[in-house]
């Protein structure tokens, strides 16, 4: 299991709302920062996912503290980043 | 993760409106159910803004909220949404095989209802800036160009309805057309009470996206022969549709010239057993009103051919369905 698992969102994006029901399904727990209520934080999302202009961005912090970043709605790197 | 259950009536590929109707009406009936979806539920009507064609809908809806509408309808009576891809479909005597990141699956029925999706212009600099200043999802990105210019790529309905979503952000939008707009009148009116913000250029070609230090900065274009430039932050492409058949490869399953499937007026393809709804068959009219009416209309050739599945043999069901 993560340590803590942080997705940034915005209030219209399909794609957030299945990458919450992918953690959902495997019993995992998250944060949401949703960035159109916090637009302040819409540079740590950029930075923490080297310059991406899109969300979901999923930020899984394992249990030796070491940080993955999704970008976007990848099974493909979700599913091993939880493993 | 591997799924506990191996067998299913049916199998849904998708879970778009079509699969999503569908599903509504087979495990409605106590057909077992299963959809797989590798993209959003709702496919492309849960990225699309805003919906004003939807019956039932006085006041138009939002995409997210009609699709997740669709999704609980269609999980209140039973079905089961697996996210996850299916890779590879193949007939085994009356069974299909798909082979899904869950494993192995076996359906006495198959429905491909996999939609579409939004097309690469394929010119130098769309993938070195994909998500990185080139999108295909306004609902999904534009939130990050507020007060920015964004140039948008395409004329047809969706290009015309997420660029104006897109006023919401941009502080201003070049459109670049490269014919004319093709958009329904009724888009293409709306688009005029955006003219303030939206500048849509005719016949203009879209050659190259470029930019500097990781940014977007400009779209490189053509017209009437001549190099035009466009000043940007961001670029959104809709240029159109590809249909999601790449999986059927070696399956059997006859397309047509552009990728679509083929199917009967049962909504069967030539492969018994396997059915086709939504915008991913050939001869679709890519409306969600027409997609779940093909969902429906599936479910219920398919509850057919699973009543006779039952009665029959192998052999039975092949003669019935013209198999071999």
């Amino acid at each position: 299991m993560a340590k803590d698992i942080t997705i940034f969102t915005t209030n219209t994006c399909s794609y957030c709302g299945m990458v919450k029901r992918f953690l959902d399904m495997k019993g995992q727990s998250y944060q949401v920062v949703n960035l159109d209520e916090h637009p302040e934080r819409n540079q740590e999302a950029y930075e923490l996912s080297n310059g991406a202009l899109t969300v979901p961005i999923t930020v899984i912090t394992k249990q030796d503290d070491t940080k993955e970043v999704v970008v976007g709605y990848n099974l493909g790197k979700l599913a091993p980043a939880l493993a | 993760m591997e799924l506990e259950k191996k067998d299913y009536d049916l199998v849904i590929v998708g879970a778009g409106p079509a699969a999503l109707s569908a599903a509504l009406y087979t495990s409605r009936e106590d057909i077992g159910t299963l959809l797989f979806e590798k993209g959003a539920i709702g496919g492309l009507a849960a990225v699309t803004d805003w919906v004003d064609n939807y019956p039932g809908f006085a006041k138009g809806v939002a995409g997210l909220e009609l699709a997740d509408a669709m999704r609980a309808q269609a999980e209140r009576f039973g079905a089961k949404i697996e996210l996850g891809e299916v890779m590879k479909v193949s007939k085994e005597g009356n069974m299909v095989k798909l082979e899904t990141t869950s494993g192995e699956v076996n359906a006495k029925a198959v429905l491909i209802a996999t939609g579409s999706e939004y097309r690469k212009i394929g010119v130098p600099g769309e993938m070195d800036y994909y998500a990185r200043g080139v999108h295909y999802c306004a609902t999904c990105d534009g939130a990050f160009y507020r007060n920015k210019r964004l140039v948008v790529v395409g004329g047809g309905n969706s290009a015309v309805q997420e660029g104006m979503f897109l006023t919401r952000f941009a502080s201003h939008i070049d459109m670049l057309v490269r014919s004319n707009l093709k958009a329904s009148d009724v888009l293409v009116k709306e688009l005029e009470k955006h003219k303030d913000k939206i500048t849509v250029h005719l016949g203009v070609t879209t050659d190259e996206i470029v930019g500097e230090d990781k940014h977007v900065t400009k779209v490189v274009g053509t017209k009437d022969g001549q190099k035009v430039e466009f000043p940007t932050d961001g670029v959104f492409v809709f240029v159109g549709l590809d249909p999601n058949t790449k999986f059927l490869d070696g399956s059997g399953v006859e397309l047509d010239e552009r990728r679509l499937i083929r199917s009967d007026t049962r909504l069967m393809t030539n492969v018994p057993g396997i059915f086709v709804a939504g915008d991913v068959r050939s001869g679709a009219t890519l409306q969600i009103a027409s997609a779940t009416g093909e969902g429906a209309t599936a479910a219920l050739m398919i509850r057919e051919y699973l009543e006779n599945h039952e009665k029959t043999s192998t052999a039975t069901v092949a003669t019935l369905y013209g198999e071999g």
